[in-house]
C-alpha cells in the first residue's frame, strides 16, 4: 500500500502547481449552475411546491452537488491517457515495475483530482449558500456518512472508467464507450434526480452505476436518512467488488495482447 | 550459473495492412487484413552471471522485442525465458524487484520532481525502507557524481545528467541484472565515456549482469566481452569480442604517405581503397598476403609516413549485417 501512497503523494505535489488552472474551470461550473437555478426558478411556482418529491431548494442543491462531482473528478488520466498508452504501446514502460498498473493509474488519478475536488467542494458550498441558502434538512452529524459514500462513489466511477479504457486492448478506440458512459451518468443522475424519470424506469436506473456514483451521495446530502445511507452503502460495496473484478480481469487478459514494435 | 537463459524464443506481431486511398480505408473497415511479422524467430542463448553482453543488430532486428520479453513486458509466442531463475511471463512482479531497466529513448523519471525525490519515490516502489533508500542514494550520488544537480527538478537537467539519474533510478534497488536499451543515445562523447565508465565500475564492484543493446560501437567495444548479433529476428553471430576480432580482423588497413609518386601495385590480396598523389589507403587481406609482402615493393627511403591498423569494428559489424541480408 505504501508504494501507492507514494505515487498519490508525488502526483498531488505535481498538481498543486496547477491550482490556478483548476480555478479557470470554475467558469463552466458556475454557468451550468446559473442556467439550472433559473430553470428550476421558472418551473417551481413557489418554494414549497414538490416536484418528484423535491422542493426547489433540494432540487437546486442536488444539481450543485452532482455537477461538483462531475467537474471535480474529471481527468484524462484514467480515460484518454490509458487508452493512448495501450494503443501506442507506451503501457510497456509502466508495467515492468513492481506495482499493479491499474492501481498505479488509480493512485495517480486520485493524486490528480484531490486538490480539484476540494476546490470544487468549496465552490459548491459557496454557490449553494449564496444563491439558494443552507439546506434545511442537513445536519453536520451526517457528514461522516456522506463523505464515505461520496468517496466510494468516486472510486467506483474511476474503476469503471478505467475498465472501459482497458477495452483498448481489443478495439482501436474506447472513447465512444467512454462517451456513452459519461452521457448516461450526466443526463440520468447528474442533471436530474432519478425520481424525475417514469416510475417503470426508476428500478432499472437504480441498478446502474448512476445510483452509486452520483444519485446516492447527492440524495443523501439533500435528504439524509439512515435507511437510505445503508442501502446506498451496501449497493456501493457490491458495485465496488464487481468493478474491481472486471478491471483486474480485463487487465489480466489484455496485458497479454500488448504490442510494442520497435525500440 | 546463468543469469539469463533463452530457449527457442519467438514473437510474432499482427499488423493491420491497408490499401492506399479512401477505397482502401473503407475496405479495411469492412474486411480488415492483417500481416504477421516474425519479430523474434526461435532464438536461444544464455548469459553468465556478471557478464556484460552486447545484443546488437540493425533497426527492426528484434533487439528491443527480445528485451521486452526478458523483462516480462511482452508475452512470447513460443519458447522459454528464465531470468535469475524466474519466468517473466508468470512472475513479472517478482522479477521486477531483481532487475533494472533503462530505455535510452523513454523517460522513467518524474520530471517535476528532483532526482533526490525521484530516487526516494523509486525506493518506495521497490519496498525499500526510508533508511535503506537514504543509504543507497548516498552511495550512488558519489559514484555517479550527482551532488551538483540532485536537488534540481529533472525537467531542468541536461540530457547527460538525466541519463545518469535514469541509471541511478534503475539501480536504487540493487538489481542483479540490468537491461540497457541504447543508454548513450544522444549523449556527447564526454558524457558517453562517463556513462560507460560507470557501467563498467558497477559491473566490477557489484557483479551486476548487464544486457546492452546499442548502435554505438564505442559502447560495445569498451564495455562488452561478448556480442550477439541479431538480424531479422534470428541470431546471426554469438561470439566473444576477442574471437570476432581474431576472425574478422584478417584484413589490415595500410595508410601510406610517400615522398614521390609511384605506381600502386595490382596484386591479389591488396585492394586500393583510396589513392591520390603520394597518398594511398590499401586494404590487405592477410590470409592471402602478409603485410610485410604487401609493402616490401616500396623503397624504404621513399616512405614519409606509414600506419597499419585493424579494420574498425563498425565496418566488421556492418559487413556481418550485409552478409546476412545478402544470404536471405
Amino acid at each position: 500500500m505504501r508504494k501507492y501512497a507514494v505515487i498519490y503523494k508525488a502526483t498531488l505535489m505535481e498538481n498543486m502547481q496547477y491550482a490556478l488552472n483548476i480555478a479557470l474551470g470554475f467558469i463552466s461550473y458556475f454557468m451550468m449552475i446559473f442556467v439550472f437555478i433559473n430553470l428550476w426558478d421558472y418551473i417551481y411556482s413557489d418554494s414549497s411546491q414538490l416536484i418528484a418529491g423535491y422542493n426547489k431548494e433540494q432540487m437546486i442543491w442536488y444539481i450543485i452537488i452532482t455537477e461538483m462531482i462531475w467537474f471535480g473528478t474529471r481527468s484524462a488520466t484514467i480515460t484518454r491517457e490509458v487508452a493512448n498508452d495501450i494503443k501506442s504501446g507506451q503501457i510497456a514502460y509502466g508495467i515492468n515495475k513492481p506495482y499493479h498498473y491499474t492501481f498505479y493509474i488509480l493512485a495517480k488519478y486520485f493524486g490528480e483530482i484531490s486538490i480539484r475536488l476540494i476546490l470544487y467542494i468549496s465552490l459548491a458550498v459557496i454557490v449553494g449558500v449564496s444563491f439558494v441558502g443552507g439546506l434545511s434538512n442537513f445536519r453536520i452529524l451526517y457528514l461522516p456518512a456522506i463523505i464515505v459514500v461520496l468517496i466510494l462513489g468516486i472510486i467506483i466511477n474511476a474503476i469503471l472508467k478505467l475498465s472501459i479504457s482497458l477495452i483498448s486492448f481489443w478495439i482501436e478506440d474506447s472513447n465512444p464507450f467512454q462517451w456513452l458512459y459519461d452521457k448516461l451518468i450526466l443526463v440520468i443522475g447528474t442533471i436530474f434526480p432519478v425520481e424525475i424519470f417514469p416510475r417503470w424506469a426508476q428500478p432499472i436506473i437504480r441498478c446502474t452505476p448512476i445510483y452509486v456514483v452520483v444519485y446516492g451521495p447527492a440524495k443523501l446530502i439533500v435528504d439524509f436518512s439512515m435507511e437510505m445511507f445503508f442501502r446506498v452503502l451496501a449497493t456501493q460495496l457490491i458495485y465496488l467488488g464487481i468493478a474491481i473484478v472486471i478491471m483486474l480481469f480485463l487487465y489480466k487478459k489484455g496485458v497479454k495482447k500488448v504490442n510494442v514494435n520497435g525500440g | 550459473m546463468y543469469a539469463i537463459e533463452v530457449n527457442g524464443l519467438s514473437k510474432n506481431f499482427k499488423v493491420k495492412i491497408k490499401e492506399k486511398g479512401f477505397k482502401g480505408s473503407l475496405k479495411s473497415i469492412i474486411k480488415p487484413e492483417y500481416k504477421t511479422i516474425r519479430a523474434v524467430d526461435n532464438i536461444s542463448f544464455a548469459v553468465e552471471e556478471g557478464e556484460i553482453l552486447a545484443f546488437i543488430g540493425p533497426n527492426g532486428a528484434g533487439k528491443s522485442t527480445t528485451i521486452k520479453m526478458l523483462t516480462g513486458i511482452l508475452y512470447p509466442q513460443s519458447g522459454g525465458v528464465s531470468v535469475l531463475g524466474i519466468d517473466p511471463t508468470k512472475k513479472r512482479k517478482q522479477l521486477a524487484y531483481n532487475i533494472g531497466t533503462v530505455f535510452g529513448q523513454k523517460e522513467q523519471l518524474w520530471t517535476h520532481l528532483t532526482p533526490y525525490d525521484n530516487f526516494k519515490f523509486f525506493g518506495a516502489i521497490y519496498d525499500l525502507s526510508a533508511k535503506e533508500v537514504e543509504f543507497r542514494i548516498d552511495e550512488l550520488r558519489t559514484t555517479f557524481e550527482l551532488d551538483e544537480f540532485i536537488n534540481i527538478p529533472v525537467r531542468n537537467l541536461s540530457l547527460g545528467q538525466r541519463i545518469r539519474c535514469e541509471i541511478v533510478a534503475s539501480l536504487i534497488h540493487k538489481p542483479k541484472v540490468l537491461f540497457l536499451d541504447e543508454p548513450t543515445i544522444g549523449l556527447d562523447p564526454v558524457v558517453k565515456e562517463n556513462v560507460r565508465k560507470l557501467i563498467k565500475q558497477m559491473n566490477k564492484e557489484l557483479n551486476t549482469t548487464i544486457f546492452l543493446t546499442s548502435h554505438d560501437i564505442g559502447d560495445i567495444e569498451k564495455l562488452c566481452k561478448r556480442i550477439i548479433i541479431v538480424n531479422q529476428g534470428q541470431i546471426v553471430l554469438d561470439d566473444s569480442m576477442e574471437n570476432i576480432k581474431y576472425h574478422y580482423l584478417n584484413k589490415k588497413i595500410v595508410e601510406i604517405k610517400l615522398k614521390e609518386e609511384v605506381e600502386w601495385p595490382v596484386e591479389e590480396g591488396i585492394t586500393i581503397i583510396k589513392s591520390k598523389g603520394c597518398n594511398a589507403k590499401l586494404e590487405v587481406d592477410t590470409t592471402v598476403k602478409k603485410i610485410s609482402d604487401a609493402i616490401k615493393w616500396i623503397d624504404a627511403d621513399n616512405i614519409e609516413d606509414i600506419t597499419i591498423s585493424n579494420v574498425p569494428l563498425e565496418k566488421i559489424i556492418t559487413e556481418i549485417y550485409k552478409n546476412v541480408e545478402m544470404r536471405t
